[in-house]
């Protein structure tokens, strides 16, 4: 019984201890990468925001220069096509990033517990 | 940046084809003028390109050397006299009643014609096949 009380403590504090001073030790080690992490984690979302701004002023300078082609300031057709492809292809590439966001996000839904 | 690569090449090359059409439509138009504004017959032009370098830097983030585009570098007035032809009454005869002609050659005119379509067409084709690239580049996550 002692051999086993003491190993259960042992083996107890052996099974808490990473328990314990893993939240003890990663806490700051957490809150170090969090300190980081929380603009870091603010910066996804910066970071599609961005994606989704670039993607918006693509399509905005796209607009504009087919616009000033069809008021006539602008005669080089072709650079108001290039933009409207340019902010084409932006957009796909903002939608397949959506895609590759919600794949993972469903992955990780699908997580058995 | 630049999501389809290589475009900005293929636009300048594409405005300075275009600059050359609109120079040789000027050209053809004027294949009969024979006053300008200084009372002179109209004289061919010619436009002439040079390459500009895009990214001065060089190598850039992406672009794996430094490239250049064309640009208009002068348009420039043909030299060569033009045809002179017997033409009494016309009111811009001189007193011999000879009419001088503008230099412009509708054959050459034409031969320029299908070469710069045909170079706008290639750099259209650039244009198409870069924009398919990032496409299909697109669908590797799919």
């Amino acid at each position: 019984m002692s051999p086993l009380g003491s190993a259960l403590p042992v083996q107890s504090g052996a099974l808490r201890s990473p328990w314990e001073t893993a939240p003890l030790r990663e806490a700051p080690a957490a809150r170090a990468p969090a300190g980081p992490a929380a603009p870091a984690g603010a910066g996804f979302g910066d970071m599609l925001e961005n994606l989704v701004g670039n993607v918006e002023n693509r399509q905005t300078e796209a607009r504009s220069v087919t616009r000033s082609v069809l008021l006539g300031e602008n005669p080089n057709l072709h650079q108001s096509v290039i933009a409207m492809q340019e902010a084409s292809v932006a957009f796909s590439l903002m939608v397949e990033v959506r895609n590759k966001v919600v794949e993972s996000y469903q992955e990780l839904m699908r997580m058995p517990v | 940046m630049e999501l389809i690569t290589g475009i900005s090449a293929s636009s300048g090359a594409l405005n300075a084809q275009r600059t050359r059409l609109d120079f040789i439509a000027q050209n053809i138009a004027n294949a009969n003028t024979t006053r300008g504004p200084d009372g002179r017959p109209f004289q061919r032009q010619i436009v002439t390109f040079e390459s500009q370098l895009l990214n001065a830097s060089g190598a850039g983030p992406g672009n794996g050397s430094a490239l250049s585009t064309v640009r208009v570098a002068e348009v420039s007035n043909d030299p060569t006299p033009g045809q002179r032809v017997y033409d009494p009454g016309h009111p811009d005869a001189d007193e011999k009643g000879m009419l001088t002609m503008p230099n412009v050659n509708i054959a050459h005119e034409m031969v320029d014609l299908i070469t710069a379509s045909r170079a706008y067409e290639a750099n259209l084709s650039v244009v198409k096949n870069s924009r398919q690239m990032a496409l299909k580049t697109l669908e590797i996550g799919r």
